[in-house]
C-alpha cells in the first residue's frame, strides 16, 4: 500500500467511534407478528420493529438501503425462518455488518425452529412451486405453536439481557395467561365454523384452518407461489360444482383477481384478511389480529 | 439450534434432489453444504449491434454456476464461474471467487479476492439479474460490460439514521483494459452510497463513485465492428477488457423503486439512470478530449408474472489512433418485455435501435432471451 491511500483511510478511522448507544435490547423482526410478539413480551425494556408490514409479501423483500441501517443497528433479529425470508434475509445480514444478529449468534431468532412444522414436502423440486422445503412457515396462527415460540423467545431475551431476567419472566407470565384465556374464548366462538370448507388462495392460512378445523379443499395458486391461472380456477370451480365451499380466504395484500372470479361465478364470497398485525385498523396487536379474523370468518352468511 | 443457515441454506437439496439423485442422502444430511445455484441464459438476435457482447443467431449468454456458503463465523466465500462460448471455444471464467468478513466491529467490512466492482449502479450486480437483454452502452463501452478484477476492499457502513456507506477497492487492473501496469495496484475506486425509503412505498439510492486507473491506457483502438468484442491481451479469443481508458473515471446513479404498499409482489416501478464521464485519456489529450456517457431506464412490472421497460442512453467516445482520437457516437434505445412465470424463470423480448457515428454496426436488432435459475434461491439485492 502506498501513502496516496493514508488520507482516505484517516477518513475511514474518524468515523468508527460515532455509534450511537441503545437504551435497551433492539429488535428487527421480520414480519410484525414477530414484532408484536417481541414488544409484549419485552415492554419498555425491548424496542421492537418490523422489517415488513402487513402489505408486503415476505417472500418478495429487497435487501433495501432502509433495511440494511435497521439490521446494522438490532441486537436482536427475530424472523420465522423455514425459508420465508431466504430471498433477502442472508444478504442483508452479510450487509448489516452486525456480528450481534449473525446466524447462530444468540441475537439470531428464528421462529419455526422453535416448533414442528406442517406440510412439509416428501421431495422438495421446483415444478411443484415455490413450495419451503421445511414446511409451511407461516406458524404464527396457531395459537399454541405462538405460545412455545414465546417461551424461547423470553429465554432468549433473558440470554440476551441477563440483567432483566425477573421482568421478561413477569411479562411472559402475563402475556401466557392471557393468551391462554384467549384461546379458550376463541375455541368457544369459532365451533361453528368446525368442519367448513374453504378455497386458500395459498397455503398461508394452514395453521388457522387446522386449529379450527376448517377444511381446506382447493388452492386458488394452481402450485405454491405461481399466482392463479383461468384454466386452474375453472377446473376448480367444475371440481367443486354440486359442494361448493362456503368462502374464499385470501390474505388482504394478495392478489383479489382470482378469488374475485371466482365470486362472481360460483357466488363464494370472498374473505379478505389481514395476514399480520397491522393488517386491518383493529388488528393491532396478536389478540386484536385474532379476533378481527374470526370476527370476520364468522360473518360469511 | 439453527439448522438452515442462511449462509450455507438448503436449498443445495433441490439440486441434489434432481441432478445428482446419489448423493441425497449426503446432502441432506449435512445442511451445511455451500449453497449452489446454475444460471442457464440464452439469447436469439436478428442482428450484429455496435459494442454488442452478442453476435447475431443463436447464442448462450452468461452461464453460471455459482457456490457460496459461511466459512465459519468470520468468514463467507463465493465462487461464481462463467462458462462462455465465443466462436466454437468454451471458455470458462471466473467472475466472481472471494472471501469476505462476516459482522467485524463498527460497520466494517472486508472483502478479498476477485469480486465485481462497486462502481456504478449496475456493476455490481450480476447480469443474469439486469432487466434488459445487455448492459447500457455506456458500461458495455467504458466498463466491458462489467467490471471484475483481484483486490481487495474496505467498506464501512456508518451509523447514519439512514443509508450512508463508504468503500475503497484496490484492484490488480489488467482486467479493466488489458493495459500494463507497472505498479501493482493498478485501479483505485471510491465509492459513497446513500438510500433510504419515503411514504412506505418508495426507496431510493444515490451513489457517486471515483475510478482512478493507473494503467497504462489503451494505444490503438481494435476494430470493434467484427461482431466480436476486444481480443484479450492474454492470448484468450475473448475479454471483456473495456476499449477506452482513461485515467479517472467519475459515476453518478440514482435509482427509485416503487410498489404499492411497497409489496414488490404484485408490482413495481423502477427508474434508474446512470452517468459516466472519463477524462485524462492519454499523453496526447487535451482538455476537450474525454468519453462521456449515460443512460436512463424505466421498468414497470404491471402484474407478478409480466413487465416491461423502456431504456434510452448515449454515449460520446473517443477511439484512439496513437496520437490522435476519432469521434465516436452511439445513442441506443431499447423496448422490452419480459414474462416470469416464476421467480426462477425469465422470458424476454427486446428492440434495439442505435444511431450514431464511428461504428459500422449501427443496427436495429429484436433479441429474444432467457434467463432461468436452478438451486440455491436468488438474493433480492437493491
Amino acid at each position: 500500500m502506498n501513502f496516496k491511500a493514508m488520507p482516505v483511510l484517516l477518513f475511514f478511522i474518524s468515523w468508527l467511534g460515532v455509534a450511537p448507544a441503545a437504551a435497551n435490547v433492539e429488535v428487527l423482526a421480520c414480519e410484525p407478528e414477530w414484532a408484536a410478539l417481541a414488544q409484549a413480551l419485552g415492554g419498555d425494556k425491548v424496542k421492537a420493529e418490523s422489517a415488513t408490514t402487513a402489505f408486503q409479501d415476505p417472500h418478495h423483500i429487497e435487501a433495501r438501503p432502509s433495511l440494511i441501517v435497521k439490521a446494522r443497528r438490532a441486537d436482536m433479529l427475530f424472523c420465522t425462518g423455514a425459508e420465508l425470508e431466504v430471498g433477502w434475509l442472508p444478504l442483508l445480514l452479510q450487509k448489516s455488518t452486525n456480528a450481534k444478529i449473525q446466524p447462530d449468534q444468540p441475537g439470531y431468532f428464528l421462529a419455526a425452529e422453535q416448533v414442528d412444522l406442517i406440510e412439509k414436502p416428501v421431495s422438495v423440486d421446483r415444478s411443484q412451486g415455490d413450495v419451503h422445503a421445511d414446511g409451511n412457515p407461516h406458524v404464527h396462527w396457531d395459537p399454541y405453536r405462538l405460545l412455545t415460540i414465546a417461551v424461547a423467545f423470553r429465554d432468549r431475551l433473558q440470554v440476551i439481557d441477563p440483567e432483566n431476567d425477573d421482568y421478561y419472566q413477569r411479562r411472559y407470565e402475563a402475556f401466557a395467561s392471557r393468551w391462554s384465556d384467549a384461546i379458550t374464548g376463541w375455541e368457544a366462538r369459532a365451533a361453528s365454523l368446525q368442519g367448513v370448507k374453504v378455497f386458500v388462495h395459498h397455503k398461508n392460512w394452514s395453521y388457522l384452518l387446522d386449529w379450527l378445523k376448517v377444511e381446506a379443499v382447493g388452492d386458488l395458486e394452481p402450485k405454491p407461489g405461481i399466482p392463479p391461472t383461468g384454466a386452474h380456477l375453472s377446473r376448480l370451480l367444475n371440481t367443486y360444482k354440486h359442494s361448493a365451499p362456503m368462502m374464499t380466504l385470501i390474505a388482504n395484500y394478495q392478489d383479489d383477481k382470482g378469488a374475485l372470479w371466482l365470486r362472481d361465478r360460483a357466488g363464494i364470497p370472498v374473505v379478505s384478511l389481514p395476514f399480520t398485525v397491522g393488517g386491518s385498523e383493529t388488528s393491532t396487536d396478536l389478540f386484536t389480529l385474532y379476533d378481527d379474523v374470526l370476527t370476520q370468518l364468522l360473518a360469511v352468511p | 439450534m439453527t439448522i438452515c443457515k442462511p449462509l450455507s441454506g438448503q436449498n443445495t437439496r433441490w439440486l441434489s434432489g434432481v441432478l445428482l439423485s446419489g448423493w441425497v442422502c449426503c446432502v441432506c444430511a449435512n445442511p451445511f453444504n455451500p449453497d449452489i445455484s446454475l444460471i442457464l441464459d440464452g439469447i436469439y438476435k436478428t442482428e450484429n449491434t455496435a459494442l454488442s457482447e452478442y453476435e447475431s443467431g443463436f447464442g448462450l449468454g452468461h452461464t453460471e454456476l455459482s457456490m457460496r456458503g459461511a466459512v465459519d463465523d468470520q468468514f463467507y466465500g463465493s465462487l461464481s464461474a462463467v462458462l462462455e462460448s465465443h466462436a466454437g471455444a468454451t471458455e470458462v471464467e471466473l467472475e466472481e471467487v472471494y472471501i469476505n468478513t462476516i459482522g467485524l466491529p463498527a460497520g466494517l467490512d472486508i472483502r478479498a479476492g476477485r469480486f465485481l466492482s462497486q462502481i456504478g449502479y449496475l456493476n455490481s450486480h450480476h447480469t443474469h439479474s439486469d432487466l434488459f437483454t445487455e448492459r447500457p452502452a455506456v458500461y458495455r463501452a467504458l466498463l466491458g460490460a462489467h467490471y471484475f478484477d483481484d483486490g481487495v476492499r474496505m467498506n464501512v457502513l456508518l451509523p447514519t439514521p439512514f443509508y450512508w456507506r463508504m468503500g475503497v477497492e484496490a484492484f490488480n487492473g489488467r482486467l479493466l483494459t488489458g493495459g500494463e501496469s507497472t505498479d501493482d495496484i493498478g485501479v483505485y475506486t471510491l465509492n459513497s452510497r446513500w438510500g433510504g425509503d419515503f411514504l412506505g412505498s418508495n426507496s431510493w439510492q444515490l451513489g457517486v463513485s471515483w475510478l482512478k486507473n493507473r494503467l497504462d491506457p489503451v494505444e490503438e483502438a481494435e476494430d470493434h465492428d467484427d461482431g466480436e468484442d476486444g481480443h484479450d491481451h492474454d492470448g484468450h479469443a475473448h475479454s471483456h477488457d473495456a476499449a477506452y481508458s482513461g485515467e479517472n473515471m467519475f459515476i453518478a446513479d440514482a435509482v427509485w423503486k416503487w410498489a404499492p404498499h411497497g409489496n414488490a409482489q404484485l408490482g413495481q416501478l423502477i427508474l434508474a439512470g446512470e452517468y459516466f464521464y472519463v477524462d485524462d485519456l492519454n499523453e496526447y489529450a487535451t482538455d476537450d478530449d474525454f468519453n462521456e456517457g449515460w443512460y436512463a431506464s424505466v421498468v414497470y412490472r404491471f402484474n407478478p408474472r409480466w413487465s416491461a421497460g423502456v431504456r434510452y442512453g448515449n454515449v460520446e467516445l473517443k477511439e484512439v489512433h496513437g496520437d490522435h482520437f476519432h469521434d465516436q457516437q452511439l445513442e441506443e434505445g431499447n423496448v422490452m418485455l419480459a414474462w416470469s412465470p416464476s421467480h426462477f424463470s425469465t422470458v424476454r423480448l427486446q428492440y434495439t435501435n442505435q444511431q450514431g457515428k464511428g461504428f459500422d454496426e449501427l443496427n436495429d436488432a429484436i433479441t429474444l432471451q432467457y434467463v432461468m435459475s436452478l438451486g440455491a434461491h436468488g438474493a433480492h439485492e437493491f
